[in-house]
């Protein structure tokens, strides 16, 4: 499936439903990477401010995902799609779930940023949330852009990053559990960290989801839970 | 009729002619005639499938004209031809010139429809966007560069409006976005690389904030012995003027500190987070209580029209208060008058500090609001103030989507104007509290 199909509909009505859709969609994205973003400069800068303020904005996020999902109803309801344009409405039904569940993960990160501005700061400000940070912000980007460019490739790409995101979020709890050993006095602190590289991990998952329901929206093949090399051989 | 055809027309007459009289004079007239027309039949037939095979086959070498109408058709013929080639070879070079130069443009330039579609991009907007020119045509560009403010934008469509963005390439990069109308309902998003503006101001005012909070320490000792000397009575007198003007000096430092740290403080963060909802008018009476308090100075009337209230961060409000109003107080003699006013209407609010003081000259007005500017150098520093003031009421009203209007004649008087936009009103106030009016 290209994306100029999506348009090759002989009702001009429906082909602007299913691009508004989409664009709204994107939109939706567009939000939920902007409060990731957010989030993981409140956590590295120490602005308790701007951590409260992620928190605060994430019913744009719910507002967003309760229209689209109206949306999607009404064009199931009154259009009856098939093929393409199905795969394409349940792909997004998905979709803006997890997208829904990173911007409540970012609003979680943004509390936990205000908590920990509020402590005793590390010398490295917290470099390893950062990188784990910038990783899945990229994952979430690359998918959505995959999304939007229909581009299975890069979706595929993706579902492999995760593996990555997995295990430095594996390294990360070891060292913090280094830390917790070390000064005991440290683990409420340490906790902190920990919870908000859970929820980046989290959001490395939601990325991934979002990767494979663009792959089943153009191949129509279900990749979920096939493990990375299987998938790989359908691409080929 | 033109001359070949003449010609042409005269030839197959003679020719016709000719068979006639060549029969006639063997008694059989009208056979000559016929054999005569069969043989320019059979000739042209020839030409013409000549030159159709080698109108095809584009190769001329071999077709023979002859004189005659067919090397006048094969002379205009080429003529036309190969003024079209020359035409359609200048058409080429134009529009590789212009595609050259809109490639070697440094700023991204991405053409879009009425739907925000993408019709084309030059190779800047991929470097700086990673909009990509054969797979994204027909997406709209929206679905690409995903950031809010650029939706925001493009919904505005306002070419005065920009947007900084983060690249979509490259987390270290900013771009600067432009929405200007092009052609028939078409836009042209213009995407320029403004990382090194945004990074020199980062770092103008990590500068200002560190420095500020470098100064902070030494002060509050230097102050603190300076208190201790004050109140020392084993001191010889002749210190007590010179102690006095250094507590004053380090005073002023501190406020000066103070009010740096606030500023970037302000800048640092982008609306104001806290919301509260401030009943204006209470907060403009203790403010004007405080300063007739302080007696001797202007006349302070205070007229509260309104009994809306604000949204906002309260303590951000009131420094915008107080700055605009202790302003107005410094600046008019003794028997001027300030008022201070506070205003709703369905387009918003407008909180208004007017004085009758010495007004300022038109061409400092677009100054006033930098920091440390001074109308009068000379003389302002008596009077207690630290030039910070009205950089920290714009800064505090652009986090409330407000702005400042400044309109002021010598000698006159000066008006100050806050408008806030109807958002940020709350006419009915859930708590309504005594002494709005």
């Amino acid at each position: 499936m290209e994306a100029s199909d999506l348009t090759g509909h002989i009702s001009r009505r429906f082909n602007k439903d299913i691009e508004d859709l989409r664009s709204e969609v994107l939109t939706m994205g567009g939000v939920v990477e902007a409060q990731l973003a957010r989030a993981i400069a409140a956590i590295v800068s120490g602005d308790s401010e701007l951590g409260l303020k992620v928190a605060e904005d994430d019913y744009k996020v719910n507002d967003l995902e309760v229209s689209i999902d109206e949306e999607c109803s009404r064009i199931l309801a009154t259009r009856a799609p098939a093929a393409g344009d199905l795969r394409l409405i349940v792909a997004i039904i998905k979709t803006i779930t997890d997208l829904e569940r990173i911007g409540d993960e970012a609003e979680k990160i943004g509390f936990l940023a205000s908590k920990l501005a509020g402590m005793d700061r590390p010398s490295d400000s917290y470099r390893e949330l950062k990188t784990l940070g910038t990783h899945v912000s990229h994952m979430l980007r690359d998918a959505m852009n995959a999304f939007a460019r229909l581009d299975v490739d890069e979706a595929f790409e993706v579902v492999r990053e995760d593996e990555d995101v997995d295990q430095e979020y594996n390294s990360i709890q070891r060292q913090c559990i280094t830390f917790m050993m070390e000064d005991p006095r440290s683990i409420k602190r340490v906790m902190n960290v920990t919870w908000t590289a859970r929820s980046l991990e989290r959001i490395g998952d939601h990325a991934k989801n979002i990767a494979e329901y663009v792959i089943y929206m153009v191949r129509g093949r279900d990749v979920r839970h096939t493990g990375i090399s299987d998938a790989s051989e359908l691409n080929s | 009729m033109i001359a070949s055809s003449r010609k042409y027309v005269i030839g197959l007459v003679v020719l016709l002619a000719a068979g006639a009289l060549i029969g006639w004079i063997y008694g059989e007239t009208f056979y000559g005639f016929l054999i005569a027309a069969l043989l320019a039949l059979i000739w042209q037939v020839r030409q013409l499938l000549m030159f159709n095979r080698a109108l095809h086959t584009g190769n001329f070498d071999t077709f023979r004209f002859g004189e005659g109408i067919w090397q006048q058709i094969y002379s205009r013929f080429s003529y036309e031809r190969d003024r079209g080639s020359r035409y359609k070879k200048l058409n080429r070079q134009v529009i590789k010139e212009i595609r050259r130069s809109t490639n070697a443009m440094p700023d991204g330039a991405v053409i879009l429809d009425e739907e925000n579609e993408i019709v084309f991009c030059n190779r800047a907007a991929k470097t700086h966007a990673g909009i990509k020119r054969k797979k994204d045509r027909g997406q709209r560009v929206d679905n690409i560069l995903r950031d809010p403010a650029l939706t925001r934008l493009l919904q505005a469509n306002d070419a005065t409006r920009t947007a900084d963005i983060v690249s979509p390439v490259s987390d270290e990069r900013w771009l600067n976005c432009r929405v200007v109308p092009y052609g028939i309902n078409q836009k042209l998003l213009l995407l320029r690389d403004v990382t090194e503006r945004i990074v020199l101001n980062r770092m103008r005012r990590d500068f200002v904030a560190n420095a500020s909070h470098e100064l902070r320490s030494p002060l509050t000792v230097v102050s603190g012995y300076l208190d201790a000397m004050a109140e020392d009575d084993t001191l010889s007198q002749s210190w007590g003027q010179p102690v006095r003007q250094m507590q004053e000096q380090a005073q002023r430092m501190t406020r000066i500190v103070a009010e740096l740290l606030e500023l970037s403080r302000l800048e640092g963060s982008g609306s104001a987070s806290i919301d509260e909802i401030i009943d204006v008018g209470a907060l403009l009476a203790s403010a004007c209580e405080a300063l007739r308090e302080q007696g001797d100075g202007p006349q302070l009337d205070l007229a509260i029209e309104s009994t809306a209230h604000l949204r906002g961060n309260i303590a951000e409000i009131e420094s915008v208060v107080v700055n605009l109003v202790s302003n107005a107080v410094r600046h008019t003699p003794a028997d001027g008058r300030v008022s201070v006013s506070w205003q709703s209407g369905p387009d918003g609010a407008q909180l208004v500090v007017t004085d009758t003081g010495e007004g300022i000259a038109a061409e400092y007005l677009p100054r006033l609001t930098e920091r440390f500017f001074r109308v009068d150098s000379g003389r302002a520093r008596e009077d207690g103030g630290v030039g910070l003031g009205l950089a920290i009421v714009k800064h505090v009203l652009g986090r409330h989507e407000a702005r400042l209007e400044i309109s002021s004649e010598l000698g006159v008087g000066s008006e100050f104007r806050c408008v806030f936009p109807p958002e940020r009103i709350v006419v009915d106030p859930p708590i309504p509290m005594a002494g709005g009016s």
